[in-house]
């Protein structure tokens, strides 16, 4: 059966409030019920069939035939099935999504996986502030899962982060890591200022020393452990990554010394 | 003295509301941008509910980081009159604005009367980076008050409030931080030591460790920390926001009923992407509103000319000169009546809303 496919007919002036369509919800919707749904936010809201041609049955492959930057709340809360998007997203795509996978081909903005706590999103493009980060009011961020962005991510990825993995590939902001309590974040690429500030534990792993650290990281010096070969082993299996992120004996800091301290950074080193 | 234009024609002040109701109402993306003392922003927001508009204080950029502390973080808090009254230890942090320095002078010139000691110590944590208010006004401040320097090398605020936060707690840095040992002597021996800070716009997480630091040292005795905003008539809007709506400025109402999203509802973002197809500016103050592209603009302003580039101009009085108000002071920690310095006829921003609100068709004024 083919995937449900929603083709873009027009670049919409509004922005879109997606989370209707995501597989769990839209499963065993007919055709003209999920036209009705209302997507708009303005006080003259577009409804799913206004603006996508719909086509195929099976709501548990939903393929948006492309995208734009007013496309929010991707496949917010799946937790099963794939979202395919053939183009840019919006903000909050796959946010508090529990399983499942989404891959969005173009960019993506604010809070993309914002407190996901399974299954896997795929950013092909660069992506916004707040990678698995929380909303305003929000205690807890990203707590499991996979998030690759294949491009560059904003400032704060992985804020608040307590479980999970985000790699980014192309260089991330400032204060990536910030108030991590647990989980991985690697970068390859260059990292903005301050990672690591404010974060209790967890584990930040660059290809390279960060520039602009705060003085409440330690530098641990090399470290030879196997966690360095085991997590590289992973990315590379798991298609993220084509070489090891780390090496062997990577450098270490821990910190950040102002909270518990218990966090750390590791990054490659020559030699 | 005409008060209100359509286009540059001078009308009567009840064409003109009509004018830009009807404007209002046809709009599928109407933004309010505004500035106004308590009885103009609850007006403002009742507007913006009728309409399903998004709102936000023309001041918005700066208000995100001191609101993220409410929002995001959370941290204890105390009054002037505490401060004032009790602290027998003040550690200001960063730069503040030129506009609180009379009142924490005025800290400097009494004594704690309800303080076991009845004096008072103070301490000034420095960030490396100049921001608004300038070095040279925040070096005076602290000569005034007698302050003990804390600094590190070429360390922002963020930084600096890190590294003070880690050795407090006993833990390694690698850099050291100035008048360390002065600090840790005056915290054993005070009873209530208050840090005073403003937001800080380069580094708003610099707010989340500064309390932090503060709920640190609550696990051994008691401290607290006094939060002055960088524009106190900014500041009430925001507080009468979060009364009427339960959230502060970047609300909207896409659905009926308040969302807050400091991204999404972002004016400016908003009219650059062209999401909002009206902007509605209301503002006593000097700032001129620029039209952006083809989006109509209707000015409610302190003018006595119509606004370049706006559909409809109307003139509004200034809130504590024109009329009587009641605003935010940071002196008190609260509201506050204001009498009118120079009384005048021109109408209120509250009116003239209110006029706006009732002129607008019932039907299409609904929220969706």
């Amino acid at each position: 059966m083919k995937g449900l496919t929603f083709t873009l007919r027009a670049e919409p002036e509004e922005r879109l409030d997606l989370l209707a369509l995501t597989p769990d919800r839209l499963d065993g919707m007919s055709v003209a019920e999920i036209a009705r749904l209302r997507i708009g936010t303005s006080r003259k809201p577009a409804s799913v069939g206004d603006l996508f041609k719909i086509a195929g049955k099976d709501a548990s492959r939903i393929v948006f035939d492309g995208g734009s930057a007013h496309f929010d709340g991707i496949g917010a809360g799946m937790s099963s099935g794939m979202v395919y998007v053939a183009g840019d997203a919006g903000a909050q795509a796959g946010r508090k999504m529990r399983g499942g996978a989404i891959v969005i081909e173009g960019r993506c903005g604010t809070h993309a996986g914002s407190c996901m706590a399974g299954g896997r999103l795929e950013i092909r493009g660069n992506s916004g502030d707040c990678l698995g980060g929380p909303l305003a009011g929000e205690m807890l961020g990203m707590a499991g899962g996979v998030l690759v962005v294949r491009g560059r991510a904003g400032d704060y990825a992985g804020d608040r982060m307590r479980r999970g993995v985000i790699a980014i590939l192309k260089g991330c902001g400032d204060y990536a890591g910030s108030r991590m309590i647990a989980g991985s974040v690697a970068v390859r690429g260059k990292v903005g200022a301050m990672p690591g500030y404010l974060m209790k534990r967890g584990s930040l792993l660059f290809d390279r020393r960060p520039e602009a650290l705060s003085p409440t990281f330690i530098d641990c010096g090399r470290t030879d452990i196997a966690f360095s070969g085991l997590f590289d082993r992973y990315l590379i299996e798991d298609g993220i990554l084509d070489k090891p992120l780390l090496g062997r004996r990577p450098g270490k800091y821990g910190g950040d010394t102002a909270v518990l301290g218990k966090g750390e950074i590791l990054f490659r080193m020559g030699g | 003295m005409s008060v209100a234009w359509v286009g540059s024609q001078a009308v009567f002040l009840s064409d003109a509301i009509q004018h830009a109701a009807k404007l209002l109402a046809s709009s599928r993306c109407p933004v309010i941008s505004f500035d106004a003392d308590v009885h103009g922003t609850r007006s403002v927001i009742a507007l913006a509910e009728k309409l399903g508009a998004a709102y936000d204080h023309i001041r918005g950029r700066e208000l995100l980081n001191e609101v993220a502390l409410f929002t995001s973080h959370g941290g204890m808090f105390t009054t002037p009159g505490e401060v004032r009254r009790r602290a027998d230890l003040i550690i200001l942090v960063g730069d503040l604005p030129a506009s609180h320095h009379e009142l924490i002078l005025s800290w400097a010139s009494a004594q704690p009367d309800l303080a076991g000691k009845q004096s008072r110590r103070w301490f000034h944590l420095e960030g490396g980076e100049a921001v608004s208010g300038g070095k040279d006004a925040e070096g005076e401040l602290s000569r005034q008050v007698k302050a003990v320097i804390l600094s590190a090398e070429a360390a922002s605020l963020g930084t600096a409030v890190a590294l003070l936060r880690a050795e407090l707690a006993g833990r390694r840095t690698a850099t050291p931080i100035t008048n360390l040992d002065s600090l840790k002597k005056a915290l054993a021996e005070a009873d209530f030591p208050v840090f005073v800070f403003s937001g800080n716009t380069e580094e708003p997480t610099s707010l989340a460790m500064l309390q932090g630091l503060v709920a640190d040292l609550n696990r051994s005795k008691r401290a607290s920390s006094l939060f002055l905003p960088s524009d106190d008539a900014a500041w009430g809007a925001v507080l009468t926001s979060v009364w009427m709506t339960g959230f502060p400025p970047r609300t909207g109402f896409p659905n009926g009923a308040p969302v807050y999203d400091p991204e999404r509802w972002d004016i400016q973002r908003m009219l650059r992407d062209k999401e909002a197809d009206l902007h509605l500016w209301i503002s006593p103050g000097d700032e001129i509103p620029a039209k952006q592209g083809r989006i109509p603009l209707v000015a409610l302003a302190h003018t006595a000319s119509p606004v370049a580039g706006a559909a409809v101009t109307i003139s509004i009085a200034a809130p504590g000169i024109d009329h009587d108000c009641v605003a935010y002071s940071s002196r008190t920690g609260t509201f506050r009546a204001t009498r009118a310095s120079a009384p005048s006829d021109r109408p209120a921003i509250a009116g003239i809303v209110r006029q706006l609100a009732q002129a607008l068709p019932s039907g299409e004024a609904e929220s969706c």
